[in-house]
């Protein structure tokens, strides 16, 4: 028993001497696991952060928007002689006289003659550069030009018609962070007319042009007036900001010189920010750049100004024996003294340089067309400012008011190919002196939103006489409503799909119905060749466009924003 | 004339002096470029605070904002988590209240 009992004591006593060691090791053991855990979870976080900061969502925003659009279009003309027409009648009317003539074994000499006077007139005529040039060759060809009446093409005012037209347009946005402080952004868009590709549908078909920003997709228009199913660069740019710590920015590129506020309101966009120029000004899709600053002011918060420039056209090599025009610059001051939503104002100073007669276009009414002629400057000066109320009745109230002028600075130049027009002066054939004309714009209007999502707007635009405005990229199917001399009514509603946004927090879809009624007060709008003609006082003058008198366009559109 | 040198140098050291002080005793105005990590909106709706990682640093700063234009701005979900914002702030018993918030300027 007592060996027993000496035993089991041997034992708990070697057992309890033991046991300290035993957890001891154990101890040691947890330890060097959850060191070896810690370890682990350091190298996992790495890792994670490793592919968090590679993954593309931490670098690149992709964004988007298709949109359906509908246009009822009907308008009415006055009557005018077709210029174009005239000359491609004359030649047709001659070639066939002559080859009847030898046909019928008749005398074709006089034929011949008219066919190569002709010939001699077209050629001489563009080499017509200057005003004084303009006035001793027409001197010197008044039997041309009364033989050139004969063949007249006249056209009876009508009223032109395109019950459904159907455009589809898609856009991609990317937003790259490249490094520190510089980010890549561009536009992807492809905009076609149904069952089309090029811009036939727009423009008068087949007839005179009613105007100048719609005879076909140049430049400045691409992505913005109905083309072909290609996906164009509308905007691509790369800025870098906080240059020396300091709220100053550069960018450079296809900018984002389109859509700009208070456009935004009735395209229900986001407001522009720091980028975009004022609607009524410009809207035409340059390459240039920016140099802004933004200061820090409590007392003027989103304050900002900036220098634009642009290139509208690039000429090539100067200094050579055939090639004699200028380049078409843009040079532009911002100052946005506020920027919030109960007040945003812009004061804009622009000048455009060396204006080009026709920018480059393929397969218009015209042919092939190209700048031939720098016509002289045009300074412009905007004023403007919009606001968002809250909680106005149940809703919220946004209105805008905006006021513009224009200043040209025609040169001795005239324009050969739209048959001696300078800027802001003169009719076809029928050159006037070089004189400076000051032209002035009004656009106001409001949108109401609704807590439905429900969006109700009402727009007007008014254009003096010589009015010219540098926006042909606007959204509107007949001409830009802001380059229009004249008034321009518009009344729209905006739905909002009350959707979860998934692809974006600002992911929307919605629809637009609305209906523009322009009247036209004088011709020209949007364009800054040849003097502008009070409307009633048109009636058969040789003219290179159409004249409109009114217009109407009922659209519905269904867009989505991803 | 060495008394009025002496009142004189005494008056620009009180007066230097009680400018520290001042300084010392109002809030310290700091200026910030950083990407937003987190927002959280109050639940009155009356303010909101927003974790900033400081690009120079990398460093965390919680700023709170109470004005309505950024408020409006954090619920329409046009300033959101990831965006880089340029700063201003007040800091005053340990906390950071904003004067100027707004998003990095350029395009």
């Amino acid at each position: 028993m007592k060996k027993r009992v000496l035993k089991l004591a041997t034992v708990m006593l070697v057992g309890g001497m033991a046991l300290p060691a035993i957890s001891r090791a154990s101890d040691d053991e947890l330890e060097k696991k959850i060191d070896k855990l810690v370890k682990e979870v350091e190298e996992l976080k790495r890792s994670v952060k490793k592919v968090e900061d590679k993954s593309i969502g931490k670098w690149l925003t992709i964004g988007g928007d298709y949109r359906f659009r509908y246009d009822y279009l009907r308008g009415q003309t006055r009557p005018f002689t077709d210029a174009a027409a005239t000359f491609a009648n004359a030649q047709n009317k001659l070639q066939q006289g002559y080859f009847n003539a030898i046909a019928t074994g008749a005398d074709p000499t006089p034929w011949a003659q008219g066919i190569s006077g002709m010939t001699a007139f077209s050629q001489q005529m563009a080499g017509v550069k200057t005003y004084s040039q303009a006035k001793t060759f027409l001197a010197a060809n008044q039997q041309m030009l009364a033989g050139l009446g004969n063949y007249a093409v006249q056209v009876p005012a009508y009223k032109p018609e395109n019950s459904s037209l159907y455009t589809n347009r898609f856009g991609i946005d990317l937003h790259a962070k490249a490094t520190e402080n510089i980010t890549v952004t561009a536009r992807l868009v492809m905009y076609k007319v149904f069952g089309s590709q090029d811009s036939a549908a727009i423009d008068a078909t087949g007839n005179a042009p009613y105007f100048a920003d719609r005879v076909g997709v140049f430049d400045g228009t691409l992505g913005h007036v109905p083309s072909n199913s290609y996906l164009d660069v509308d905007r691509a740019y790369a800025t870098w900001s906080n240059i020396a710590d300091q709220p100053i920015w550069f960018s450079v590129g296809r900018r984002p010189s389109t859509n700009g506020a208070p456009s935004n309101l009735k395209l229900n966009n986001e407001r522009p920010g720091n980028g975009g120029t004022p609607s009524l000004l410009v809207d035409y899709a340059f390459d240039g750049m920016t140099l802004g600053y933004a200061p820090d002011i409590e007392a003027l918060p989103g304050a900002y100004a900036k220098i634009c420039y642009g290139r509208g056209f690039d000429s090539g090599f100067r200094d050579t024996p055939a090639n004699s025009i200028a380049d078409t610059d843009m040079l532009g001051i911002a100052v946005i003294p506020v920027d919030t939503d109960p007040l945003r104002v812009w004061l804009q100073w622009n000048r455009g340089f060396n204006i080009f007669d026709f920018p480059t276009m393929s397969n218009t009414y015209f042919g092939n067309t190209m700048p031939k002629a720098n016509l002289g400057d045009i300074d412009w000066y905007g004023a403007g400012a919009m606001s968002t109320l809250k909680h106005v009745g149940p809703g919220n109230l946004n209105m805008f008011a905006d006021f513009g002028l224009s200043v040209t600075h025609p040169n001795d130049n005239v324009s050969s190919q739209a048959g001696f027009q300078g800027l802001m002066t003169g009719a076809f054939l029928n050159p006037e002196a070089p004189t400076s004309k000051t032209g002035w714009a009004v656009a106001a209007g409001l949108r109401y939103d609704l807590p439905s999502k429900t969006k109700l707007g009402f727009e007007y635009n008014h254009g003096s006489k010589n009015w010219i405005t540098f926006a042909p990229a606007a959204d509107d199917m007949w001409t830009s409503k802001v380059g229009t001399r004249g008034n321009v009514y518009e009344g729209y509603v905006i739905q909002e799909l009350n959707l979860k946004p998934v692809s974006s927090y600002l992911s929307k879809a919605f629809f637009r119905v609305g209906y523009q009624y322009y009247d036209f007060e004088y011709t020209g709008s949007n364009n800054w060749v040849g003097a502008p003609v009070k409307m009633s006082d048109v009636n058969g003058q040789m003219m290179l466009l159409a004249p409109l008198k009114k217009a109407h366009d009922v659209y519905a559109t269904f867009e989505v924003k991803f | 004339m060495k008394r009025f040198f002496s009142v004189v140098i005494m008056l620009a050291v009180l007066t230097v002096s009680s400018l520290t002080l001042v300084a010392s005793a109002s809030a310290e105005d700091v200026k910030m470029v950083g990407t937003i990590s987190e927002i959280k909106i109050a639940d009155d709706g009356k303010s909101a605070t927003a974790i900033l990682k400081d690009t120079k640093s990398g460093e965390s700063v919680t700023i709170v904002v109470t004005d309505d234009l950024t408020l409006d701005k954090f619920k329409d979900k046009r300033i959101v988590e990831g965006d880089e914002i340029r700063c201003k702030f007040e800091k005053q018993d340990g906390k950071n209240s904003s004067k100027i918030f707004k998003k990095t300027a350029g395009c």
